[in-house]
């Protein structure tokens, strides 16, 4: 039975339809929430949350995206509603993590120069650096590390990354750029204690 | 060059992306041949994007899975009645 029959019969009362729906999308609807959330127990309560509005909410499904998705934009909302109540704080201006930031003259921007980490891989053990990246983008702040899942993991186009997070695209997109600054910046800091010296 | 770098780091998620106009991303291609800075800044920006795209998602833990199971058929019943 494909996703649309399965939708009609879940959608008609048939409670094991709507359970195979879950099996299905249950597991990537996690991994979703996790990285947005940073916390295994804000996770597991979003996602337990969010399916029982799915039932709530399944008659108002139209099939326009699949039931995956839809079942992650509920999510979605859901984490906005609890990181809204959250303080967060901004991260730096994109200008300031460039070498030199804050500095007048040339002469002391050229006097800086930023760790050059090759190959990671090779450097670190893979879970160490499977610990070392998941710990860099859950500290993130909610709303950069929103819209880093959003584009990089989930690679949904910066449009739709907008639309989900009710931003205009210029909003969005300096958003998007500076998550990814803020990571490389968290990890050469990780990668040069273990390198050495920085490069200049 | 170097207090030029600002401006063509604005532009480097599109860069990244490869949604630029084909004319700044001639621009931002010959300054990274000439800056060092930008060009490790885009390095490194693609390593990183690369690793967490790379990094092993975390599974849905047991316990989690086997109380939903009876959550939703109890609101399930509730809504529908069976």
């Amino acid at each position: 039975m494909d996703e649309k029959q399965l939708v009609a019969k879940a959608q008609a009362g048939d409670f094991e339809a709507f359970a195979k729906l879950i099996e299905a999308n249950k597991q990537k609807v996690y991994a979703f929430v996790r990285r947005l959330t940073a916390n295994t127990e804000d996770a597991e309560d979003i996602l337990q949350d969010s399916f029982l509005k799915a039932i709530d909410k399944i008659d108002q499904f139209r099939g326009e995206a699949s039931f995956g998705t839809w079942l992650s934009s509920i999510a979605l909302n859901e984490a906005r509603v609890l990181y809204a109540r959250k303080k967060q704080f901004d991260l730096k201006p994109i200008e300031d993590y460039l070498p030199g930031a804050g500095s007048h003259g040339d002469d002391q921007q050229d006097s800086i120069r930023l760790f050059d980490w090759q190959d990671p891989q090779s450097q670190l053990e893979s879970d160490e650096l499977r610990r070392t990246v998941n710990g860099a983008v859950d500290k993130l702040p909610y709303k950069y590390r929103e819209v880093f899942v959003l584009r990089y993991i989930e690679e949904l186009s910066v449009k739709e990354v907008a639309r989900l997070t009710k931003q205009t695209v210029a909003s969005t997109k300096s958003r998007i750029l500076r998550a990814p600054l803020a990571l490389r910046d968290m990890l050469s800091s990780t990668f040069e204690e273990r390198y050495g010296k920085k490069v200049s | 060059m170097a207090r030029k770098c600002p401006e063509y780091i604005e532009n480097l998620s599109d860069y990244l992306d490869g949604g630029i106009d084909p004319e700044l991303c001639a621009e931002i291609e010959a300054h990274l041949g000439e800056c060092n800075n930008c060009r490790i800044m885009v390095d490194t920006l693609r390593q990183t994007v690369t690793l967490c795209r790379e990094g092993k998602p975390e599974t849905l833990p047991a316990s989690l899975e086997k109380k939903l199971t009876g959550l939703l058929r109890e609101r399930w019943r509730q809504k529908f009645g069976k």
